[in-house]
């Protein structure tokens, strides 16, 4: 049975894209077939996996089902990990599920027939509460909400659980945590309490994390004996226990 | 996994044209002759591709299939590695894998845990058992091929195996593409083929291996086709034939002694069983006085064999019958399975002693000495000139207008005896027909043959259902003397009524399967084909 999930935080620069990659890449090796769908206009996934940031046709056509998935699919520098990859039309991707009808299923209907070749597929999406936002919603069987421990992150992830609904499979985690700042700690410490379903997990602030753009690979191949990828190594692991048997 | 990128920089980007083809292309493989250095694979692409190389490694695998290489005929490779077994298919990728720490010496699909390796194996396998067919130790290394963007598109493996005991095997080279990156898979292949020389791999590292350690690559097979002409004469073609069933019989025998799986007596018995039909149609074939020893001889090893099968079919079919019970009542049935069980380890030692006996050994030796005299023309029997042509056809035509005469007199009162007798009959057309197949245009061959089998799969059934039943009746005795008899001979009481209403179905079959083994059209086409 495929699973599908999707990174996702209401705001932006918290680690979604750093988590859809290396949980994927932990993914494939540890030999499931997996696929990321870099959902992002930016493409920050697409460019760290070397591949040109182009969708025959365009985004519009691709949510419309006129063009086949299948055929857009790369392979990346890693076995059995593939990506659908980020096309700047996706920009306007609220537009084109607009025009289409039920237009929140669109997602889910392009990737119903990937589901057979794939173990996992993980959806890096952008920041944003939109069509495309609840289309993740309805295809995801889980999502992956990575939060930075400062002031406000505890209003996002409330307002977040309101947009889910189900929260049973909102697994939060996280992100960007600068161990040296008491702000993140307390902060930490304060919304774990609040809410037991945090992961335990949680990413650091580590220059590893930030390498990945420089040298354009995952940071298990950066640096896997660092903190960051320990880190998201026990992230997987978790990940893994709590999705739904 | 840290890794530098020790890359060879290409001097310019290849093109990046979308492919429309959705599926990656299967990998190629290619002998190389002696050792391939990665910088003449990184010559042979630059400057198009650059080239990384990664550290090498060692891999110790164990190659694993059944005796008849059910993997290998749809491609398939088992494989333990690292305390894993891990199975893929024709364009090397992993389909499943499964922990097992030691490599197993003898392993059937039941014995793995539910899970994506048990369902993948479940289908070509059934019920045979896998085996170490050989063991590689290899040198591995993995060459990343890089577009402008150092993005790999093509990824090279070069494999240098070494059997266990030392011998070295040809080097490989496979060229794996990356989805998405057909175009460029292509080009870096003529560019590989132009500049080093390289041989398309006939078979596979595995069958290689296999071949080098004296095995047969795919198994070996109990068919019983030999290349045969209509000249030939009888004697010949009986030899012909009889000689490749004897080998299917000795290839079998030492899997039925130890017992490795159900499968070995099974196509003992069935090379036997179709010997025997040869020794009846081809009877003037051969000298009378030897036939007549060997019929009797052949005979008992026929006869010594059959509880023990019998028993395995039971269990074989034993979850497919307890199917027709009510689940709750089904774990009743365990008593029985207990006693099947028993009388099947009883049943084998009796075959074991029987078939280590000088007289089996003889009844091979002495078979393989005559029909090696009437390969030579030293031997035969009144018709062994007679042109194997003239004696197949009259032999198929008199044998297909018996078995529609004896059909056509079965009615729904008919006893169970006729439809007996009748697939005796059928069983003796199927095998004349699957003898001198090569004689004939397939044309008429094949669709007689599969109205026949579709025949002999109902009258299969009738019997067998009546067997079986009758059986779990004989067995009550004995479950009334087990701990818990009760619920067992309730439950034994279902099962028979189920397998007679089974039988009643097969029977209700029978009509429409005979009419469409019977119909005019194909009485016509036989009596012209076999004239």
């Amino acid at each position: 049975m495929t699973r599908v999930l999707a990174t996702y935080n209401i705001k932006g620069g918290v680690g979604k894209t750093s988590a859809a990659v290396n949980l994927a890449y932990l993914a494939a090796r540890e030999g499931a077939r997996t696929l990321l769908w870099d959902l992002d206009p930016q493409g920050a996934s697409t460019y760290l996996f070397r591949v040109k940031p182009k969708i025959k046709g365009g985004g519009d056509r691709l949510v419309r089902g006129k063009t086949d998935a299948d055929s857009q699919i790369k392979g990346t520098d890693h076995e059995r990990l593939d990506l659908l990859p980020a096309d700047f039309s996706y920009r306007h991707m609220d537009l084109a599920l607009d025009a289409a009808k039920r237009p929140t299923t669109r997602l889910d209907r392009v990737l119903e027939p990937l589901k057979p070749d794939y173990d996992f597929i993980f959806l890096d999406c952008p920041p944003s509460i939109s069509l495309v936002s609840e289309s993740v919603f309805e295809a995801a069987d889980a999502l992956l909400v990575p939060m930075i421990p400062a002031t406000l992150s505890s209003r996002t992830f409330a307002q977040l659980r309101d947009v889910v609904g189900d929260t049973s499979q909102v697994l939060a985690f996280f992100s960007m945590v600068d161990g040296r700042k008491r702000l993140h700690r307390e902060v930490m410490a304060e919304l774990s309490a609040a809410y037991p379903e945090i992961l335990t997990a949680a990413i650091p602030a580590a220059a590893d994390v930030e390498r990945m753009g420089v040298e354009r690979t995952v940071v298990e191949e950066v640096a896997a004996r660092g903190r960051a990828a320990a880190a998201y190594r026990e992230l997987w692991a978790e990940v893994r226990a709590r999705l739904r048997p | 996994m840290s890794r530098p990128r020790r890359a060879l920089p290409p001097a310019r980007a290849p093109p990046d044209v979308p492919d429309s083809s959705p599926v990656s292309a299967p990998s190629e493989s290619y002998e190389v002759t002696g050792p391939l250095d990665p910088a003449a694979v990184a010559e042979a692409l630059a400057p198009a591709f650059g080239l990384h190389a990664e550290a090498p490694v060692r891999h110790a695998r164990t190659y694993l299939d059944t005796f008849d290489g059910r993997l290998h005929g749809p491609g398939l490779t088992l494989v333990h590695e690292g305390g894993e077994l891990v199975l893929a298919d024709t364009a090397q990728q992993t389909v499943a894998r499964e922990r097992w720490p030691r490599v197993p010496k003898l392993l059937l699909v039941t014995d793995l845990p539910a899970g994506p390796l048990a369902d993948a194996l479940a289908g070509p396998v059934e019920m045979r058992a896998l085996q170490p067919l050989v063991r590689l130790s290899s040198r591995e290394q993995l060459l990343r091929v890089l577009d402008g963007e150092e993005k790999t598109v093509v990824r090279l493996r070069i494999e240098t195996p070494v059997l266990e005991g030392g011998a070295r095997l040809p080097t490989h080279l496979h060229v794996v593409p990356v989805r998405g990156y057909e175009k460029q898979a292509a080009k870096v292949l003529r560019r590989l083929e132009a500049a080093l020389d390289l041989t398309p791999a006939a078979g596979s590292i595995a069958d290689d291996a296999v071949r080098a350690a004296g095995g047969t690559p795919g198994g070996v097979s109990s068919s019983p086709k030999v290349p045969l002409a209509a000249d030939d004469t009888a004697a010949v073609a009986a030899a012909r034939v009889s000689s490749r069933l004897l080998e299917v019989i000795e290839a079998n025998l030492p899997g039925t002694l130890a017992d490795l799986d159900t499968e070995y007596l099974h196509d003992f018995r069935v090379a036997v069983r179709r010997t025997r039909s040869l020794q009846r149609e081809l009877r003037g074939a051969f000298p009378g006085d030897a036939l007549r020893e060997a019929r009797a001889r052949f005979k008992r090893l026929q006869a010594v064999t059959g509880d023990t099968r019998d028993l395995d079919v039971y269990l074989l079919d034993f979850e497919d019958f307890a199917a027709h019970l009510p689940e709750a009542r089904r774990p009743d049935l365990e008593p029985l399975r207990r006693l099947l069980r028993r009388r099947r380890a009883a049943a084998l030692r009796r075959m074991r002693r029987e078939l280590r006996t000088e007289e089996t050994a003889a009844t091979l030796a002495d078979w393989r000495t005559l029909l090696a005299a009437m390969t030579a023309g030293e031997a035969g029997g009144p018709d062994a000139d007679v042109p194997l042509l003239t004696i197949a056809s009259a032999r198929i035509r008199t044998v297909h207008r018996q078995m529609v005469k004896a059909g056509s007199a079965i009615g729904d009162d008919t006893p169970a005896e006729a439809l007996h007798d009748l697939r005796k009959k059928g069983k003796e057309l199927r095998y004349l027909l699957e003898f001198f197949a090569p004689l004939y245009p397939a044309v008429v061959i094949k669709p007689l043959v599969s109205s026949l089998k579709a025949l002999q799969d109902t009258l299969g059934r009738f019997q067998d259902r009546e067997v079986q039943a009758e059986l779990v009746a004989s067995l009550a005795a004995d479950v009334h003397k087990m701990d818990d008899a009760t619920s067992a001979l309730m439950a034994m009481g279902l099962l028979v009524e189920g397998l007679h209403e089974q039988q009643r179905a097969a029977r209700d079959e029978f009509a429409t399967r005979f009419a469409a083994f019977a119909a005019p059209g194909q009485g016509a086409i036989v009596k012209e084909t076999f004239a």
